[in-house]
């Protein structure tokens, strides 16, 4: 179980026990870090991740207590010290990196006020050069205009800068090791991929060890040295990188990789559309109401009969309200929907709440998506003509849940459970589509794993359509037939999923493919020369640039980008892609569609 | 920030407006007749008949309001900051409550003020430990002071220490009726016997505030106990408590940090407080015959003096509203998410 | 299924507060159950008329080792002297049985109060949030204009002019309440109707006013109804501050405030009970009402 060619550890923990109240979170853990290394843990969440990540600093979040082990740092045991030794350890020797950087930060408190009082408690500066001192962290983790960062307040910054300030605060002692729990939660696909890169080169640079906590195995494979799987409070597995990837050795990591294996769905053939969006829109009025967000522009796509859609893109690129204006959940300003030949837009109201028994929607969070005073038993029968005892057994049959669960109200269940129910809740109703909103994003990668198995064996069995909505590629891979990109509220990118998992054309869709984490340390991120790499972040929603949204990160734009809007053009392989540059390389037909 | 200042500026001064506008209609509107209440039950009709007249009610009740606005040519109302003149007494409604309402605010304010350096330490050292024996004894009190009759408390306290054990002054005004009351300046007798240099003066006015504000204390102290407890205890389980604690810093700087979280947010609701025991200030007033606003309340009330009651209404409700106003602002100079 | 149950990390202060908060919560159920009782009961198992006054003008009530004794006689029934447990008051009339007589007045005053603000704010506070926005604009405004009002002053005057009976009491203090359940109902409103359950049941075809009705307001019903045990609590000292400084119920009913303001005058003479012991009912049953809407409010976020 130790790592090849063992140096001297670094942090060297043995039997560390942490409890809360009665309940166990971490139970007799050993572990070994060498200087420099770079260590991934991974399990479910309340696997005790965090709380081990805590307890290396010799924390509990109460009431929690640390009752036994020990943990070594360069020899001296960290959890008999005194309080101001384990204080002066901490920041100076242990950095730590947290999920949720935003609650992390005081809110009252503005940021390089924040980073300066970590400084001055660990190195001999006064106010001044503190504060000078925080502003070159910031300028290093290239951030620009860092002299008015550091006057900011936590809510007036992203969530990645505030993960950036964070990494600064962390890193600002040079400490010899890095803890970071879950440090890119929350982050958007090419945010994340641009924060660990920076996070992975900073750290070999000062040569400091980081222990990585993360349930997504594609940031272990293309970052971590080592990993370390954690179920129940207890370390199953410890192996290197590639070792683990290629036969990992306990059931659970073999059951969460056994996805990977599976073959992607077979497209059906010539199937009849179901659904056709033209031209669909809808921007949001802001409350100061002079503000306009735009939310979708013009998005057009078609699914067919038994075909799954991928709708990939990232937080506010308007996938959400895309999958809610085909139900008319959310009013689109233009545009039309045609489903089954009928164009929802027209509808009488009597009629559209006939159509939209025919559209079903799962959404995101499964315990939110479930009256919560209900039992599944009404929950389900809610879905159906008249109640149905008999009918929501098989139903909760169908989505793999014992019978038995019907009497249960919504919060006895695990959040996978939940979802299931929501599953049986939709097809119910005997629906031709269903919207799936991120219906994975809220679960624990186990779970994960079991639902999107769950959806392909009933669109196999039930024969329905999806519009899969995620920002998740791999689960995108495993589930569609077609793939749409969206940026901005505009589809920049669609084909089949060969064309774009394989070859990527608009240069957003190749940047957030090359930003994509596979769980495979064959392929690794920092080994790849980065070709596709966007600069800045996303512009908001509000203020949209004229011409193409993209210009102002583009690799590849030329001046007519910044200017002119940018068609969805046809390619000859069949795939359609807003990029005029790309299109009139591939010499590309005349656009079809106006923009 | 001026914005927002501006924008809560109006809309208090909206809301004092419409204020104004319920009261003067809705005591109109009840079936009480101030007439008969004035002139007695026995009076002629000629007397009832000339005192309508006298009062103005005779007139249409939009003539009234015009005359109570002063929005009528020559009259004179609230547009020139005149609140009338008492149907009982004939004097300036103005000039009693300037008299009357310093007595309410010193007793208030100071009670207040002496309830908040007590309940912070209190509440704070509360959420440092919470379930600890010091945090559930300080929660219990919490929980019973901020449900208590204050008037039968105080008459309580007047049985132990003046019946009993004869420490305080008979609850019988703000002076003891055989020492010199310093000439009025602001109205506070205790600010104004000590511009006055008259200390024994002073600490007559001390002494006989003493049970009052005792009283007032032991009520208030609940609540603002409470919340500081709850906000301090929220702040100190925090991810932003525990991520200074694992950056090393140092006990005192986030002893700061969690001070300023738990406080910044207790200020609105001190405003909330503030309004609400002016509001029921009577109580603690007739009591000790302190001879505040609150009583003048009550005796305008029931003597349907009806510029009286609109008047009070009016005052109360506007150093309410502004001292609502005032914390607010100190809550959005603390924490820069209210503006934005 | 094998998957992980998520264990709810419960905040510090629930998890290790709730032993206390089951102490208090169990007085408080026990303070509210009684009140109820003597609200229905109360006049009827007087032992005394509580209009009627006995021969003892300001008797003390007895003293407490002959207490046992007394208690013993009572209850077997044997012949003994009058006893009365609190004393008289100045006009001779029994203050225990006026002591649990009184929530005929003023727990009936508190509820009837907070029934009607919790149905009507409930309801205006579904529509605020439910209904077109300047419906609830309209609501909203309206209701900060009522809260803009000194509570006690605007109680005292509408009471006063509207002629001081039970009915003008309580729905003074139902309109001066009505805009908290307002407040309480529409913010959860908002969250609740932003829930995905309320849109899986548009998804499923149903009509916005069944999803108001089943779904929004029976979720967002929470807050209103621990708020309604605290203001309870609230109304009870109204109703009996009120009357303390005479602008409430009028005298003789039994009542509380009255009671303690009958007393008022004889205790800085020295006699105490007149006054002690209906404060003490109000002091108890106000605490009784703030510690089950406490307990509700911890089960609640637990």
């Amino acid at each position: 179980m130790q790592p090849e060619a063992a140096p001297p550890a670094l942090l060297s923990v043995r039997d560390l026990t942490v409890a809360y109240g009665g309940r166990t979170a971490v139970q007799a853990v050993n572990l070994d870090i060498a200087p420099g290394e770079i260590v991934g843990l991974t399990g479910d969440s309340g696997s005790g991740k965090s709380t081990l990540g805590l307890a290396l600093l010799g924390l509990a979040r109460p009431p929690g207590r640390i009752l036994a082990g020990e943990v070594r740092l360069s020899g001296a045991d960290l959890l008999t010290l005194s309080e101001p030794q384990r204080r002066s350890l901490r920041g100076r020797e242990v950095g730590l990196i947290v999920q949720n950087p935003r609650a992390s930060l005081s809110p009252l408190h503005m940021i390089g006020e924040q980073i300066g009082a970590v400084l001055k408690a660990h190195l001999p500066l006064d106010g001044a050069a503190a504060d000078a001192r925080a502003v070159d962290l910031l300028r290093n983790l290239g951030l620009n205009d860092p002299e008015r960062r550091a006057k900011a307040y936590p809510h007036e910054i992203s969530g990645g800068m505030a993960q950036r300030v964070l990494i600064a605060m962390a890193l600002g002692a040079g400490p010899r090791l890095l803890v970071a729990d879950e440090p890119t939660s929350g982050l958007d696909v090419t945010i994340q991929a641009q924060f660990l890169d920076e996070l992975w080169k900073t750290a070999r640079d000062v040569g400091s060890a980081v222990l990585l906590m993360t349930q997504d195995l594609g940031i272990i494979a293309n970052y971590c040295d080592r990993v370390l799987v954690m179920q129940d409070g207890a370390i199953v597995a410890d192996d290197v990188t590639k070792r683990f990837f290629a036969a990992p050795r306990d059931v659970y990591s073999r059951t969460l990789l056994s996805l990977e294996r599976v073959a992607p769905p077979v497209a059906p053939g010539d199937a009849a559309i179901v659904l056709e969006a033209r031209g669909l829109s809808k921007s949001f009025r802001l409350r100061d109401g002079r503000k306009v967000l735009q939310a979708v522009d013009h998005a057009d796509f078609v699914i067919g009969r038994g075909e799954t859609l991928g709708l990939v893109g990232e937080s506010g690129s308007g996938k959400t309200t895309v999958g809610r204006c085909l139900l008319r959940l959310i009013e689109p300003d233009a545009g039309e929907v045609l489903f089954e030949g009928r164009d929802m837009g027209r509808a009488t109201p009597a009629e559209l709440r006939r159509l939209r028994k025919r559209i079903q929607i799962v959404f995101q969070d499964p315990l939110d998506a479930l009256d919560p005073r209900w039992t599944i038993r009404d929950i389900i029968n809610e879905a159906l003509e008249r109640p149905d005892a008999a009918r929501v057994s098989e139903l909760l049959g169908f989505v793999g849940l014992d019978p038995a669960v019907a009497k249960l109200k919504p919060r006895a269940l695990s959040a996978g459970a939940q979802q299931r129910v929501s599953i049986a809740r939709a097809i119910a109703a005997e629906p031709a589509l269903i919207v799936l909103d991120e219906p994975t994003s809220a679960l624990t990668p186990l779970a994960r794993v079991e639902i999107v198995r769950l959806l392909r064996d009933l669109q196999a069995r039930l024969g329905s359509s999806y519009l899969f909505i995620s920002h998740d590629l791999s689960t995108v891979e495993h589930l569609s037939h077609n793939v749409a990109v969206m940026y901005l509220g505009q589809i920049v990118e669609i084909g089949t999923r060969e064309q774009i998992f394989r070859s990527p054309r608009h240069p957003y869709a190749k940047a957030l493919l090359a930003a994509h984490l596979a769980p495979d340390p064959s392929r690794r991120r920092v080994d790849r020369i980065e070709d596709a790499k966007l600069a800045g972040e996303i512009p908001s929603p509000i203020d949209l640039p004229r011409g193409c949204y993209l210009a102002g990160r583009c690799p590849e734009a030329v001046a007519s980008c910044r200017t002119q809007l940018q068609p969805l053009r046809t390619l000859r392989d069949g795939r359609q892609i807003r990029c005029t540059p790309v299109a009139e390389r591939d010499g590309a037909k005349t656009d079809p569609v106006a923009a | 920030m001026v914005r927002f200042i501006t924008t809560r500026l109006a809309t208090t001064i909206i809301q004092l407006a419409g204020l104004a506008l319920v009261v003067f209609f809705a005591i109109r509107a009840l079936p009480a007749d101030p007439v008969a209440r004035l002139v007695g039950l026995n009076a002629s009709r000629d007397a009832y008949l000339s005192s309508q007249k006298s009062l103005g009610l005779d007139r249409p009740v939009l003539e009234q309001l015009g005359a109570y606005l002063g929005i009528i040519p020559g009259s004179s109302g609230l547009l020139q900051g005149d609140l009338g003149r008492s149907w009982v007494t004939g004097s300036p409604v103005a000039e009693e409550i300037a008299r009357v309402l310093p007595i309410t605010l010193e007793l208030i304010t100071v009670s207040f003020v002496i309830a908040f350096l007590i309940s912070v330490p209190l509440g704070m050292l509360c959420g440092l430990r919470p379930g600890g024996v010091a945090d559930r004894i300080t929660f219990g009190y919490s929980l019973f002071a901020g449900s208590q009759p204050e008037f039968w408390w105080a008459l309580l306290f007047i049985f132990v220490f003046f019946a009993q054990l004869g420490w305080a002054p008979p609850p019988l005004g703000r002076l003891n009726p055989m020492s010199s009351p310093p000439p009025f300046v602001t109205g506070f007798i205790t600010m104004d016997s000590l511009l006055a240099g008259n200390m024994a003066a002073f600490k007559d006015g001390v002494h006989h505030l003493m049970l009052p504000v005792l009283t007032k204390v032991f009520v208030l102290s609940g609540p603002i106990v409470k919340m500081v407890r709850q906000n301090m205890v929220r702040a100190l389980a925090s991810d932003y408590v525990l991520y200074a604690r694992g950056s090393g810093l140092w006990p005192a700087r986030i002893a700061a940090i969690a001070l300023k979280n738990a406080l910044a947010p207790a200020l609105t609701l001190l405003g909330v407080l503030y309004g609400y025991i002016l509001g029921s200030a009577v109580l603690i007033e007739t009591v000790f015959s302190l001879g505040g606003i609150g009583q003048y309340a009550v005796r305008s009330v029931l003597a349907f003096d009806y510029p009286a009651i609109q008047a009070v209404v009016l005052v109360i409700a506007a150093i309410s509203l502004f001292v609502y106003l005032a914390l607010d602002v100190a809550h959005a100079l603390l924490d820069p998410r209210i503006v934005s | 299924m094998s998957e992980v149950v998520v264990p709810r990390l419960a905040g510090a202060d629930r998890a290790v507060s709730r032993p206390r908060a089951d102490w208090l919560f169990r007085f408080g159920c026990l303070i509210v159950m009684l009140s109820l009782v003597l609200m229905v009961i109360g006049p009827w198992i007087a032992p005394y008329d509580v209009g009627r006054p006995t021969d003892f003008i300001l008797e003390p009530p007895p003293a407490l080792r002959d207490v046992p004794r007394l208690l013993w006689l009572s209850i077997t029934n044997a012949p003994r002297e009058p006893v009365y447990w609190f004393g008289t008051d100045s006009a001779g009339l029994d203050i225990f049985s006026r002591v649990i007589a009184a929530p005929r007045a003023d727990v009936a005053i508190a509820l009837g109060a907070n029934l009607v603000s919790l149905t009507l704010g409930s309801l205006l506070g579904l529509a605020a949030g439910v209904a077109r926005p300047w419906i609830g604009a309209l609501i909203m405004r309206t209701s900060d204009l009522v809260q803009a009002f000194p509570v006690f002053i605007t109680g005292m005057i509408l009471v006063t002019l509207a002629g001081r009976s039970i009915g003008t009491i309580i729905l003074t203090l139902a309109l001066l309440y009505t805009p908290i359940y307002v407040r309480l109902t529409r913010s959860e409103v908002l969250t609740q109707r932003q829930r995905g359950f309320v849109d899986a049941a548009r998804a499923l075809g149903r009509r916005e006013a069944w999803i108001a009705l089943t779904h929004v307001l029976p979720n967002a019903m929470a807050p209103a109804l621990i708020q309604f045990s605290v203001t309870i609590g609230f109304a009870i000292l109204m109703t009996a501050g009120l009357s303390f400084v005479g602008a409430g119920v009028r005298p003789p009913t039994p009542e509380w405030g009255l009671m303690i303001a009958a007393g008022a005058d004889q205790i800085v003479q020295g006699e105490w009970w007149p006054s002690l012991f209906p404060g003490l009912a109000i002091s108890i049953t106000v605490f009784g009402y703030a510690a089950f809407g406490n307990g509700l409010e911890r089960r609640h976020a637990a």
